[in-house]
């Protein structure tokens, strides 16, 4: 299945991707080190500075979602039930948990200190990762949602979550007995990816249609959005947007990627972008390029709103 | 002349006399002078004098020697009678002339023997003792080594005394009770310990022999050191304990067969073999001394009756269980109530021991209850709903013979079919007046019991609410033909008045059209409809104002056409009108629409639905047709009253989500994985 060489993409290429394809990636929060998730079941560890894979760990399926905890450990969500805790150091995971069926998204909340997955067997669990292995200890409780879990994120205490039918459920950390607010999308197609803005005034949330739509969470911050405001965007045209979501504007394209953007990370200090460019089965099974990972420096001029006069923000 | 007893002396003497004569012939002869002579015989003299003096220094030493003797023995003496604790028997007086030294020293001599001979008696005495006090407190303290005997020899060097030796008696006089208190003591123990072994039936001289080699003899000297009291005390103890132990275990059994005999009333033979067991329930540890009674084997065969008694238990127990489902179920199904199927899991897991027969049993009896509570409540209702469906059934039977053309022929059993639809007729009449009423009684009943009224695992409301809706779509298919009839007819008057008469126009075939494509098949099952179905049916009326005014439009229609073709609804079922020509798919998209109507929680409130009432019903039926395939005289209709026209992705999108539910990219691939895995599997076999 190899094809011509492809026009060089903006990016340096990871060496050691995953065989299959990529679920998602992301930046640690204290270096630049990036863990991809894999559907070849595997997580895997880079220096996407330095461009090394520093560890592989092996799951019992594919693995739909991972996230860090610091640089000495993540956690990873997998096709196989399964939430687990991965040391990084020590080359090895543990089971921390299990859903009813596939778990599709984890993340790591320091306001809370706890793990929060979602999964298709319509519950959001909550997993404290300091008791010891094993269900009973670790798991803080279980949220049923109204429909499977496709994505959820995390802002300061606030979590959105976004399910299958079009649902979204906002949560307050402190208090999950309940949501803070129950939502729907305003997009008419099924909810692809939900994340909330770095500020905590709200989230944006695409659909496979292949529009986002930008909602905050209280009305009143609507009107008064300000700040940079930016935020990036891959899509399965293969192409990564940069948008500025206060003028609703595109403010910069990157080069056509070889296949679609399935995931996509900015470091923490925005200076690297990683690109999944892997092919996520949108058109059912079909031959397409293999799945690479692509380490892009950021310029600011990329990203950086542009001004609509002179002499404003 | 006595010269046979010749003095010695003086027989010496003569010798001497005799000596000197010999000498003084000899000096003649030798011709000794005077001076020699005379020196001779003063050294001569000397010389005897020296003999004399050495007798008399010996004979001075020896009278010494026999001196000191006697003082030494006197010493001796005093030594020994102060060792031995008595006053010396001979005090020397010095001026006491007895007898002569020697006489003394024989009599001293003869003192200190005696002396000694009884100080050798009474040191014996006291080794005597000594050693059986030290042999005792060997035995007390355990240990095999000696004290240290040069102390005591020492001590017995310088203390014979009389007292002591009786302080040493005395001494041995405690240690022999003490002795003898151990022996008692051990015998005592060992008396215990022989009860609780036999109690419970373990080896007594093991136990025993295990404390101390000595204590399993029956004969021979026990150990009496404390140390092998201490064991005896702690080995008694520790097999109390586990008497006590075991007496616990065997009353909590013997509790529990109470409890279950109680529980089953089994019978007094049974009980009987168990009566050594029961009647020590409530005893205490001391009261059980019987042989066995507690040993390992009894316990377990103890246990293993209880074990049996249990197992009975539960099986009786599901017994009841299941017979109390089966009562259940009939309730239920009496009731037209869908049984829990959450107690049917439990139940199903009882073998598996995972939940408790006896919650069981509760839970099922709980249900019961309120199932039979549920089930009187529902009576009434359920009466008048059983009595709509007949109607309801008689009504399908109605439209089916108002088609058969030879109803009114005469034949065998006619008069019957038509007292039946006459029977029929005025039954379908009363119906809507009926279905108002019930489905007013059914909200009331809905609104106190705060749950829905279901028949079957159905809400009735939703039925009648389809039956409803159904009959106002007969009512205005059957309006709607009629009107196109009227203008066919006026065509073909017109016509008529234009070209002459031409051929009637085939009025019982529309006719039969019309009503063939307003019933629908008549539908044997009465209560059968999907969930999905159900809720796109509610949504049209949600859309529409409430049931009481659909039901006073259908009942003003319904007036209108008292003698036209009568109405004819019937329970639509999802794909029962596919023959209809402009039906092509309505349950599909309908379904679809509502479907995704219902998703979006905003309610579709279009307000051309709401205004024009007349049109009302006629805009319902073609926002059911969803494909704009032309209808001839409602295309136009159509237009002004479509109201979400979405775009035809969406509504394939939407359909074939539909179909399958909907999913996600990831979803589907990992469905793909699975499969891919699978047929390689398959292959394989």
């Amino acid at each position: 299945m190899t094809s011509v060489h492809p026009p060089p993409v903006p990016g340096r290429e990871l060496s050691n991707p995953p065989t299959d394809g990529i679920s998602n990636l992301r930046f640690s929060n204290h270096s630049d080190n990036l863990l991809v998730s894999s559907w070849d079941k595997t997580v895997r560890l880079y220096d996407a500075s330095a461009n090394v894979l520093r560890g592989e760990f092996m799951h019992g399926g594919p693995v739909l979602d991972c996230c860090f905890h610091d640089d000495s450990s993540g956690f990873s969500a997998s096709a196989d039930n399964k939430v687990r805790r991965i040391m990084f150091s020590h080359g090895k995971e543990e089971i921390l948990g299990r859903h009813d069926a596939p778990v599709r998204c984890i993340e790591y909340s320091y306001a809370a200190g706890q793990v929060i997955t979602g999964s298709w067997d319509k519950t959001l669990k909550c997993w404290d990762p300091r008791g010891a292995s094993g269900q009973e200890r670790t798991l803080v409780g279980t949220y049923p949602q109204p429909e499977r879990v496709y994505s959820l994120s995390l802002v300061g205490n606030r979590l959105v979550v976004a399910t299958a039918g079009r649902h979204v459920n906002v949560y307050d950390l402190r208090n999950m007995s309940q949501p803070e607010q129950r939502r729907e999308s305003s997009l008419k197609y099924q909810t692809r990816c939900v994340r909330c803005y770095p500020n905590g005034t709200g989230y944006a949330l695409s659909s496979v249609e292949g529009r986002v739509a930008m909602e905050f969470f209280d009305l009143s911050e609507a009107s008064q959005a300000k700040k940079y405001g930016t935020f990036a965007t891959g899509g399965c045209d293969g192409f990564v947007n940069v948008w500025d979501g206060n003028n609703k504007k595109r403010l910069y394209q990157y080069s056509k990627y070889p296949t679609s953007v399935a995931a996509l990370s900015f470091s923490r200090d925005g200076r690297l972008l990683a690109v999944a460019s892997s092919y996520t089965f949108e058109e059912g099974d079909k031959a397409h390029e293999p799945d690479a990972i692509f380490v892009r420096s950021v310029n600011e001029i990329e990203v950086k709103p542009k001004p609509k006069y002179m002499g404003s923000e | 002349m006595s010269t046979q007893r010749i003095d010695p002396l003086v027989q010496v003497e003569t010798t001497c006399r005799a000596l000197l004569n010999e000498l003084q012939i000899i000096w003649e002869e030798v011709g000794e002078t005077d001076a020699d002579r005379d020196e001779m015989l003063l050294e001569l003299e000397r010389e005897c004098v020296e003999v004399y003096r050495r007798k008399v220094d010996q004979a001075n030493h020896s009278k010494a020697h026999i001196r000191q003797t006697i003082a030494d023995s006197e010493a001796e003496l005093a030594a020994i009678c102060s060792a031995m604790g008595e006053r010396p028997v001979h005090i020397r007086q010095s001026d006491q002339n007895i007898g002569s030294l020697k006489e003394e020293l024989r009599k001293i001599l003869s003192q200190v023997e005696e002396m000694k001979k009884r100080k050798e008696e009474r040191r014996n005495h006291f080794i005597d003792v000594l050693d059986q006090i030290e042999m005792i407190r060997n035995e007390i303290n355990g240990s095999t080594e000696s004290v240290s005997s040069e102390t005591v020899v020492d001590e017995t060097e310088t203390d014979l005394s009389l007292m002591r030796l009786e302080e040493l008696h005395r001494q041995l006089h405690e240690l022999l009770k003490e002795k003898s208190n151990r022996l008692k003591q051990v015998q005592e123990h060992l008396n215990t310990l022989n009860s609780l072994c036999s109690v419970m039936g373990m080896d007594f001289k093991l136990t025993a022999t295990e404390v101390h080699p000595s204590l399993g003899d029956s004969e021979g000297s026990r150990s009496i050191s404390n140390n092998t009291l201490e064991q005896l005390g702690i080995e008694i103890n520790k097999l109390r304990e586990v008497k006590i132990q075991r007496m616990e275990r065997l009353q909590d059994l013997a509790t529990t067969m109470l409890e279950l005999w109680n529980l089953m009333d089994t019978p007094i033979e049974e009980q009987q073999k168990f009566q050594n067991v029961t009647c020590n329930v409530a005893a205490s540890e001391h009261e059980i001394t019987e042989p066995n009674t507690l040993s390992d084997d009894f316990i377990n065969y103890v246990e293993e009756e209880v074990s049996r008694l249990e197992d009975l238990k539960s099986s009786k127990m599901k017994e009841i269980i299941l017979k109390k489902r089966a009562e259940l179920k009939e309730i239920s199904t009496k009731t037209h109530l869908i049984p829990d199927t959450q107690l049917e899991d439990a139940i199903e897991a009882i073998d598996s021991g995972v939940v408790d027969a006896a919650t069981i049993l509760e839970q099922i009896e709980l249900q019961i209850a309120k199932v039979k509570e549920e089930a009187f409540s529902r009576k009434e209702i359920l009466e008048k709903v059983e009595k709509w469906l007949a109607a309801c059934e008689e009504e399908s039977w109605l439209e089916e013979y108002n088609r058969d053309e030879n109803r009114y022929n005469a034949g065998r059993g006619t008069h019957l079919t038509l007292k039946r639809a006459e029977k029929a007729r005025s039954l379908v009449n009363k119906l809507p007046g009926r279905v108002e009423a019930l489905t007013s009684k059914i909200m009331a009943w809905e609104e106190e019991r705060g749950s829905e009224f279901l028949y079957d695992g159905t809400p009735v409301l939703s039925m009648l609410e389809d039956y409803a809706n159904l009959r106002e779509e007969k009512e205005q298919e059957r309006r709607r033909l009629r009107d196109q009839k009227r203008l066919q007819g006026q065509l073909i008057a017109e016509q008529e008045v234009l070209y002459g008469a031409k051929q009637s126009p085939p009025k019982p075939q529309s006719a039969k059209k019309g009503s063939k494509q307003c019933t629908g098949v008549p539908s044997t099952k009465k209560v059968a409809l999907g969930g999905p179905m159900l809720q796109a049916r509610k949504l049209d009326s949600v859309n529409s104002p409430r049931i009481s005014q659909t039901r006073s439009n259908k009942k003003t229609e319904f007036m209108l056409q008292n003698d036209a073709i009568p109405a004819s609804p019937a329970f639509k079922r999802g794909q029962d009108i596919a023959d209809a020509p402009f039906r092509k798919h309505p349950s599909n998209g309908v379904n679809a629409n509502e479907i995704e109507s219902q998703l979006k929680t905003i309610p579709t409130n279009d307000p051309s639905n709401n205004t024009m009432t007349p049109l009302k019903t006629i805009s319902s039926v073609d926002e059911e047709n969803r494909k704009p395939k032309a209808m001839h005289s409602t295309a136009s209709v159509q237009m002004q009253t479509d109201i979400t026209p979405p775009p035809t992705l969406q509504t394939s999108l939407v359909e074939e989500t539909h179909e399958e539910m909907e999913q996600s990219f990831e979803e589907k691939r990992l469905a793909l994985m699975h499969s891919d895995k699978q047929i390689p599997s398959m292959i394989q076999v």
